[in-house]
């Protein structure tokens, strides 16, 4: 810490011997101050992934087999269901992200981590509050609120959490070293500011207020979809916004529209939950605002696109040699397809055969795994090397990992959307009974079993090579680690 | 009455929200932070990992050979 830390004090204008060792050295000093919360968030989430994949593949396997392990109350459908979309969604998906959000921080602040057990205190309460919960849920106490179904108790001490990484944000801002805020810092400190408000309203709405009927179906689903668009989508967006252009060595392509798909993202994105309950008993510009917002999406999506697309662009090799690329580039592409075809899905037409069916399950995915999980498994093939200081392992298990979830999440996309739409054909038809309706979907879903066995192999794969690391079983390589900080500095 | 006041609470707190973000966006701009918008896209990168060098090359051993032919 002290070579590099003597660096860090002085000013960066008065380091004229060597500017390259000097930026070499920040960088590393920052790097080493995350390893333990950045280590902690990921070493859970990770943890939390593999027991999600478990939930998710028995959830799934009961889909088409009703009676696998249905003597056991806690395994019963009902309770495994909701235990996989919170433990997935807050566990894994949540927990990356804010490891990679605070990692993203430090380096955009140009500052090493500072007051890191704010952070520790929070990953303790996380966790400590998802645990309860989803004890409660196997134990038949949670609620049928989606995306809410934990008890208050539980939300509450998460809510402690996502305020104490909050605040640790503002802390790290307001002492930055660079002066410009890069567009992936917006979107984190806009996902920080979002979340907490977000997840304390809807807890407060539902556990304290009980509000029943149509306005708990509205509060939901401005939930529901808010922590998809206000909280997982900026993170994501955020590390595609640093990863692509880092690795590549290539400014973003137009840094004018970055500015503007973040600013019309925060204007548009949080309308758009309404669209989840087209048909439903609400008042008509409820619906309708909602519906127009969603279609406005397309600004801030095409402008992502648009910028990730061009900044990549001529440098596609280079998907061959980067696993962080290779992961974030798909991740990307499947922001630009989810966001499409969820703004197709606002569209009363669509909504009429897709909605209650296996096409919205597909959707989901399509943005939580083939968008969020993917690009957060390229941050973290990224920064966990410059964290422990080695380089990964084995290149094979990489690409076992890469080619295991790319498959798996295509198949279980392909299955829930074909098996969704001749559900959704079938049930708006009056001639197919439901029986045949039902009967008609059981072949996707037992191919979206098989998805689930692929993706359950990559998460394990990686699990096995992410504790290879922390306990610095990989390779002692060149390309940017801070453990060659003595001979870069000498050099 | 609990959710009458529940809610002004809530409202409250969403309009101080949207001021926040307000507020940004009138900082943002008062800050120069929408000028230059080349110069800003390259804070990302520094002199020892400068633009046009990619920075991570796990699967490519075959790129990193040439420079040590080149220096030996």
């Amino acid at each position: 810490m002290s070579a590099a830390a003597e660096i860090l004090e002085k000013p960066r204008t008065q380091t004229p011997v060597n500017m390259a060792s000097a930026d070499f050295a920040e960088r590393a000093a920052i790097d080493r101050s995350c390893r333990g919360p950045v280590l902690f968030f990921y070493t859970s989430a990770i943890l939390w992934l593999l027991a999600g994949s478990l939930l998710g593949f028995l959830a799934s396997f009961k889909m088409h087999s009703p009676e696998f392990l249905d003597a056991l109350a806690p395994l019963n459908f009902g309770r495994i269901r909701p235990a996989h979309l919170n433990v997935v969604a807050y566990g894994w998906a949540t927990q990356a992200g804010l490891g990679t959000a605070i990692w993203l921080m430090a380096r955009l602040c140009r500052i090493p981590l500072a007051k890191p057990w704010i952070l520790n205190i929070a990953i303790v309460f996380f966790n400590v509050g998802l645990t309860l919960g989803i004890g409660a849920l196997l134990l038949g106490q949670g609620n049928s609120i989606e995306w809410l179904e934990m008890p208050g108790y539980s939300m509450f001490i998460m809510f402690v959490a996502f305020a104490l990484v909050a605040i640790w944000g503002v802390h790290m801002f307001v002492r930055r070293r660079e002066g410009h805020v890069y567009v992936s810092q917006w979107y984190l400190l806009a996902a920080l500011f979002w979340f907490p408000w977000l997840f304390g309203t809807a807890c407060i709405l539902i556990h304290t207020v009980n509000l029943g009927g149509v306005s708990l179906g509205a509060v939901n689903w401005w939930y529901g979809h808010n922590v998809l668009g206000l909280w997982f989508t900026p993170i994501g967006l955020a590390s595609a916004y640093y990863f692509i252009p880092k690795v590549i060595g290539r400014p973003v392509h137009s840094y004018y529209l970055s500015a503007l798909g973040f600013w019309s993202l925060g204007l548009f994105y949080s309308w758009n939950g309404m669209h989840h309950l087209i048909g439903g008993p609400f008042p008509a510009w409820l619906i309708t605002a909602s519906i127009v917002a969603s279609f406005m999406m397309i600004i801030p999506v095409l402008t992502v696109a648009i910028n990730h697309h061009m900044t990549t662009k001529g440098s596609f090799h280079l998907l061959k040699y980067s696993p962080t690329l290779r992961f974030t580039v798909v991740g990307a592409m499947a922001y630009t397809l989810v966001s499409l075809q969820g703004i197709s899905m606002a569209s009363r037409q669509l909504n009429q055969i897709t909605h209650f069916t296996h096409y919205t399950i597909g959707h989901s995915h399509l943005g939580l795994y083939a968008f969020f999980t993917m690009i957060m498994f390229g941050a973290m093939y990224y920064i966990i090397p410059r964290l422990v200081g080695c380089e990964w392992r084995s290149p094979t298990m990489i690409k076992m990992h890469f080619w295991l979830s790319f498959y798996g999440i295509i198949l279980m996309v392909a299955a829930l959307t074909f098996g969704g739409m001749a559900q959704g054909l079938n049930l708006d038809n009056p001639s197919v009974s439901f029986n045949a309706v039902t009967e008609g979907t059981i072949p996707y879903l037992q191919a979206r079993s098989w998805s689930g066995i692929a993706l359950t192999l990559a998460h394990v794969i990686f699990a096995v090579h992410y504790g290879m690391m922390l306990f610095r079983l990989g390779r002692k390589g060149k390309p940017t680690l801070f453990v060659d900080l003595p001979q870069e500095a000498k050099a | 009455m609990i959710v009458s006041w529940v809610s002004l609470l809530l409202l409250g707190i969403g309009v101080l929200l949207a001021c926040t973000a307000v507020a940004a966006l009138f900082w943002a701009a008062r800050n120069g932070q929408f000028r230059n918008y080349e110069k800003g896209a390259t804070v990302i990168f520094g002199d020892d990992e400068p633009i046009g060098q990619p920075t991570d090359m796990v699967f490519a051993p075959k790129v990193r050979k040439p420079k040590v032919n080149k220096k030996s």
